[in-house]
């Protein structure tokens, strides 16, 4: 696995739909906050 | 709360708007991020080459940035939510604290003393702490 509970979350930007918006975002941007990044496999798909 | 696929931002919208609207009240208030060429996932370990996707991977991190807990998933097995909001919950208590969170805890349950006192309980935390508490 490339990221270690302990270690530093690996610095990211991206593009997002974001409430009817598009718009970059990074880790950056919520320093200061708790986050809870989740990946999943695919839209449109059932579980 | 940052969601993460390789599909578009397009595709995301589309989704959002002719499905989870209509799952979830009021729709999905929360960024959901296009990892288009999967190196998000390289970075977190959760690329899946076989299939181009990312597996179902959820990292909590913390103010400072650092990765405090990480749960991976096989495709065929959905997240617990009551189980991402109660590390949450006892990662924040914890920094408020200091106390050590417990097997099971949840709010209400007894915790453990802070780092600098435990070692006086080693040996002896049966006599306070019971194995009902784990759930």
């Amino acid at each position: 696995m490339g990221t270690f509970v302990g270690a530093p979350a690996p610095e990211f930007r991206a593009e997002a739909y974001d409430n009817g918006i598009i718009r970059e975002i990074g880790l950056r941007d919520y320093k200061g906050k708790w986050v809870v990044l989740f990946f999943y496999p695919a839209d449109f798909t059932c579980v | 709360m940052l969601a993460v696929s390789v599909d578009s931002v397009e595709l995301h919208r589309k989704w959002e708007e002719s499905e989870l609207a209509k799952m979830i009240p009021g729709g999905i208030r929360f960024p959901m991020l296009s990892d288009s060429r999967g190196e998000m996932g390289r970075d977190y370990g959760v690329y899946n080459p076989h299939a181009g996707t990312d597996r179902r991977g959820r990292f909590i991190i913390d103010p400072e940035g650092v990765v405090q807990t990480i749960e991976i998933t096989c495709d065929v097995l959905g997240r617990n939510i009551a189980e991402i909001l109660r590390q949450l919950r006892a990662l924040q208590h914890h920094r408020e604290t200091g106390e050590l969170m417990p097997c099971g805890w949840e709010p209400g349950k007894p915790t453990l003393p802070e780092e600098s006192e435990a070692p006086r309980i080693f040996g002896k935390v049966w006599k306070t702490w019971k194995l009902r508490n784990a759930f």
